[in-house]
């Protein structure tokens, strides 16, 4: 579904350019993405753990952790893996009302 | 007077009367209106992907209205680049489910047969998500930022409440009606999450 962004969004620093790719280079795929969730103001402590464990298939007891994450620290990563399933998720999160986004594990 | 939901052999039982029923049905079909994509779909499967066929390089900018960009915020926190590519795959179908989801709550909510809801898992999903996007709209008018906004508003509106302090009418209403909506909505979440 997310083949053209990827193909797009290619960071800028690939081995091609750097000129010398060597052979231990990782590749790109095995580079982990994340998907945050973000605080807000609005959406409840209850329905944030309820997401989290309708979405993700979490216990509740590691979804209700992930939830207060979000609460004091202001956002919690709640999916590590590829690209397009980040990318994913991040839309599912959105359907839900969450404001999530996603970037590269660093 | 609305009662909590509970989990009862297996449904969410609970009670809403013709007042608050009316106000939520009238709160979500002003939602969904509000996020239903600008080119609606037709219901023919065929009609909708010509239609969609033209739209080569759909609008990737975000929303200029605050209370849209909190429903359909950037994916990515300093890239407009890659929030902009998402949103111009995403934004369509994104808008389309909500719109889709808060049709079906509509119908749920209109088509009950008394103020007693007895509802499957499914309906008070729809219910629960569906008023997720009325309180974010409203949170976005009553200038919720923080955790700290929320309740400065909520003891202000206590205040009002028991004649301790003025507040601006149409304000408080805003602000009632999002109290009882973080209530029902609570309400749902709490007997969804009963086993």
């Amino acid at each position: 579904m997310f083949v053209a962004a990827s193909a797009v969004d290619r960071p800028a620093e690939s081995p091609e350019e750097q000129g010398d790719v060597g052979l231990l280079e990782r590749p790109l795929a095995d580079t982990p993405w994340v998907t945050l969730v973000w605080n807000d103001p609005v959406n409840l402590m209850s329905y944030v753990t309820w997401v989290l464990q309708h979405h993700f298939g979490y216990s509740e007891a590691k979804a209700t952790k992930l939830m207060m994450d979000v609460h004091q620290e202001g956002r919690a990563v709640v999916a590590i893996g590829a690209r397009e399933k980040m990318e994913a998720d991040t839309e599912a999160m959105h359907g839900y009302g969450l404001w999530a986004t996603f970037q590269k594990d660093d | 007077m609305a009662t909590a939901f509970r989990r009862k052999r297996g449904r969410i039982v609970g009670t809403l009367d013709q007042d608050e029923l009316g106000i939520v049905v009238h709160l979500l079909k002003l939602t969904r209106d509000f996020v239903a994509p600008e080119r609606a779909e037709t219901g023919d499967p065929f009609l909708d992907l010509v239609a969609g066929m033209g739209e080569t390089d759909p609008d990737p900018s975000e929303p200029s209205d605050p209370a849209l960009l909190r429903l359909l915020p950037p994916a990515h926190r300093t890239d407009s680049e890659q929030a902009g590519e998402f949103r111009r795959l995403t934004e369509h179908s994104l808008r389309t489910r909500k719109a889709a989801n808060a049709k079906r709550a509509i119908e749920v909510l209109e088509g009950a047969p008394s103020s007693k809801l007895e509802l499957d898992d499914g309906q008070a999903q729809a219910i629960m998500v569906a008023l997720t996007d009325i309180r974010l709209i409203l949170g976005e008018r009553l200038d919720l930022r923080t955790d700290e906004d929320s309740e400065r508003l909520r003891a202000q509106l206590e205040a009002s409440l028991s004649g301790e302090a003025e507040m601006d009418p149409a304000k408080a209403q805003q602000m009632a009606y999002y109290d009882f909506l973080s209530w029902l909505q609570e309400s749902l979440t709490m007997a969804l999450m009963q086993r």
